[in-house]
């Protein structure tokens, strides 16, 4: 028997619903539950409880008789999201199924999707930073999008509490653009990155070589262990040390009592009541029965991840929204944003061969932009700016394969730490583009006979702008400071790759511009609240993860009041 | 009885350790025979006879167990067995046929019979041959660079499944399961091995 409570009531009407458990769908579950709401979640996959259901947690290379490698039904199932990189044996019971729930390309773009209660919340990169009004401006700055309709100052106590919460480590560094987080100790740099970190602080006044701020416990925090730096995060933690929905939020869900968790539920669409002017519930097909069901709440949250939720309102169809729930303005499915990244500049590092480090940190460096910002250096080549993730390590496999030797003597040396290596590679910020957008294809259905979504997407030229600047920046960064064999790259990378997608119903001060209010309420359906990566109406250059916590916690903290107000 | 079985049998039986012209083409035709311990799924039994001989040249055993104590050769025939797809088995058969026949055609033998000094030349020709493996970010390689050749390839392959044996992560390298902290700086005494996971 589950810890948790899947029996859902279709007679009942449940204070609130909300779609999808990963890292948003989870926070929202918890504050609505804490907060004494009846809740369903509804979850398209299966259950994962936290330890009973990560199969390959604790597995060496030689457990597995393939050691990590996929079979060729396996690449067949992951056919797109293989492109990745990411998905082994070890993660591949975790990402989607890719022939049963298709895409459609109008151009490349990879959507990586994790189907399963907890989401990518079991898969992310736990990089975590705060926005600051750098990012919150920048729109009514430049003229780019809609202006954002909150300020860093009606988000900054949402920081605060999820971080509480969640266990964001880090070191304060009082940076303007980068605001600091409620800290657990930081991890620490190693020898070599210390080092980097002197010669490129010294040579940019400005630039800042930091240790990467990322939501693993570096203490226990309310009965979670701190990180053992095994670096088999996404395989689920045994020790609960990363942020994930499994981990965190759903088990606090559900000791209130309050939760009820529905597996297998592919929501269809949310149910609009043109007379009562409100949403009343979420029809959904049952995966596994075909079953045709519809549950009803008081308020819906849709947390099923950006595209996805889009995907979702697109299809909820009705006399009053005729091209989707919230549609009125046209900008539903528009302005999709992502990450540029995998540009950047790598090389070999001489001088720390007798030094080493002992663990595997599941955590690199950063270097906080520094670039377009309120006092410094000014670009005439685009807007915003960018920052860098990387780090300094020892590599053997491909330092040996490539030496133009084998034997005895070569054996003896693969058998010891290769050369130090130092990699930095640009996250760049991605412009609102009416352009940029994902649609209904009827013409293309999925396992269950919805219309799947087409993204039709690209980079343009003031990203490809910024990635020039980052492959210049990082090079010459990495000269300066010493790293020989420098080689600046530049993946030149299709959306999606950065897995940041963003904006499809983007928050807004204006009902004719945008989908969301400031509180993440469909305009015209206030009742509805969107909180994940749809609603944002920038991307910044820094991960958005964090920022969908605050965001969610802030709107469920709203929708609470305003249902005790009985204003929804 | 296998052939080595046949050629001992026989020169006990003939008191005399003097090869005899029929004796002497037996242990030739032996020699390049394949000669393996194991049934290969994907590879005929002179392609494992090859690579077998490929990882010990590559890995040999010293002090330390070489490739083929550690079963290389049965690990990667069961790598293209299962993993690759139709074409990439094919390519794989190919190549490596070629890269054998190359051998053959340099130093008139099958790899497994050359001495050191042939084997050693063949392999090193082989090394200066295509580019070599580009840095990675988070397993992705960046930059440019000349196609890697399937020799270097090859080797790759002979490195992770040595690396990621059992015998070699647990009893040859540092094996750490469970680090608990990390530590950004130790020391590192010469020669002493690396971490295995």
């Amino acid at each position: 028997m589950p810890s948790f409570n899947i029996d859902a009531e279709k007679d009942i009407t449940y204070d609130a619903i909300v779609i999808g458990s990963g890292i948003s769908g989870g926070w929202a579950a918890k504050e609505l539950c804490e907060k004494g709401l009846k809740t369903l979640v509804l979850e398209r996959g299966r259950l994962v409880e936290h330890v009973k259901d990560y199969p390959t947690m604790n597995l060496d290379p030689w457990d597995t008789e393939l050691r990590g490698s996929l079979t060729p039904e396996q690449k067949a199932k992951h056919y797109k999201g293989i492109r990745s990189g990411f998905i082994g044996t070890d993660t591949e019971h975790f990402h989607a199924n890719d022939q049963e729930n298709p895409y459609t390309e109008v151009k490349p773009f990879l959507w990586i999707r994790a189907h399963q209660m907890g989401g990518r919340s079991i898969l992310w990169g736990k990089q975590t930073y705060r926005w600051s009004d750098l990012d919150f401006e920048a729109n009514a700055k430049d003229g780019h999008g809609v202006d954002w309709p909150i300020r860093y100052k009606d988000i900054a106590p949402w920081y605060t509490y999820v971080e509480k919460f969640a266990g964001i480590s880090g070191e304060p560094m009082g940076l303007p653009q980068l605001p600091d987080s409620h800290f657990l100790p930081p991890m620490e740099l190693n020898c070599v990155e210390k080092h980097l970190k002197g010669r490129i602080e010294k040579q940019y006044p400005g630039r800042h070589l930091i240790i990467g701020r990322c939501a693993h416990l570096t203490v226990p925090l309310n009965g979670r262990g701190k990180c053992q730096n095994r670096n088999r995060c996404s395989r689920g933690c045994p020790y609960g040390a990363y942020f994930s929905s499994n981990a965190v939020t759903l088990p606090a869900a559900n000791v209130t009592g309050n939760l009820t968790i529905r597996p297998f539920s592919i929501v269809q669409s949310i149910v609009y009541d043109e007379v009562k002017g409100k949403a009343t519930g979420v029809r959904i097909i049952d995966a596994e029965t075909n079953e045709d069901i519809v549950y009803k709440a008081k308020i819906i949250f849709c947390n099923a991840s950006a595209l996805s939720s889009t995907q979702i309102l697109l299809n909820s169809k009705s006399k009053r929204f005729e091209n989707g729930l919230g549609n009125d303005s046209g900008e539903l499915g528009h302005n999709l944003m992502d990450h540029t990244y995998r540009i950047g500049a790598l090389g070999s590092v001489e001088g720390f061969e007798d030094k080493y480090y002992k663990g595997r940190r599941p955590n690199g460096i950063y270097i906080p932009r520094y670039v377009n910002l309120k006092d410094g250096p000014q670009s005439d080549k685009f807007v915003r700016g960018f920052g860098f993730q990387g780090g300094a390590y020892r590599d053997t496999s491909r330092v040996a394969a490539n030496q133009e030797d084998f034997g005895a003597d070569f054996k003896d040396r693969l058998l010891q730490p290769g050369p130090w290596e130092f990699f930095i590679t640009g996250f760049s910020e991605c412009l609102p583009y009416h352009e940029n957008r994902v649609y209904l294809n009827e013409d293309v259905k999925d396992k269950w006979g919805q219309p799947t979504l087409s993204i039709d997407a690209e980079f343009r030229e003031n990203e490809k702008a910024l990635n020039a600047q980052i492959r210049e920046d990082a090079v010459e960064m990495l000269e300066n400071a010493g790293v020989k064999n420098v080689q600046g790259f530049n993946k030149e990378h299709e959306m999606g790759y950065g897995i940041h997608e963003m904006g499809t119903a983007r928050m807004g001060r204006d009902p004719k511009t945008s989908v969301l209010n400031a509180f993440n309420q469909i305009h015209a359906a206030k009742n509805v609240f969107v909180t994940d990566g749809a609603c944002m109406t920038s991307s910044s250059c820094v991960n958005p993860s964090l920022t969908y916590m605050a965001i969610t916690a802030r709107a469920a903290d709203h929708a609470v009041k305003e249902l005790n107000k009985r204003n929804i | 009885m296998n052939r080595r079985e046949a050629i001992r049998k026989a020169s006990v039986a003939a008191g005399t350790t003097i090869l005899t012209p029929a004796l002497l083409s037996l242990l030739q035709s032996c020699q390049s025979e394949p000669r393996i311990d194991w049934v290969p799924r994907f590879l005929s039994h002179e392609e494992a006879a090859f690579l077998g001989a490929f990882i010990d040249t590559i890995l040999p055993r010293t002090a330390t167990p070489g490739g083929l104590d550690v079963k290389v050769d049965v690990f990667l025939d069961r790598i293209i067995a299962e993993t690759y797809d139709e074409a990439g088995q094919e390519y794989f058969r190919t190549e490596l046929n070629e890269l054998a026949d190359r051998a053959k055609e340099q130093y008139g033998a099958t790899l497994s019979v050359l001495n050191d000094s042939d084997r050693t030349a063949f392999l090193m020709s082989e090394e200066k041959e295509g580019g070599k493996f580009r840095q990675g970010v988070w397993g992705t390689p960046v930059g440019e660079g000349e196609p890697v050749s399937f020799y270097r390839n090859l080797k790759s392959m002979v490195i992770w499944g040595y690396l990621t044996s059992e015998k070699i992560g647990t009893d040859v390298l540092r094996y750490d399961p469970i680090p608990g902290n990390y530590l950004g700086c130790i020391p590192l005494a010469e020669g002493e091995r690396s971490w295995s996971l």
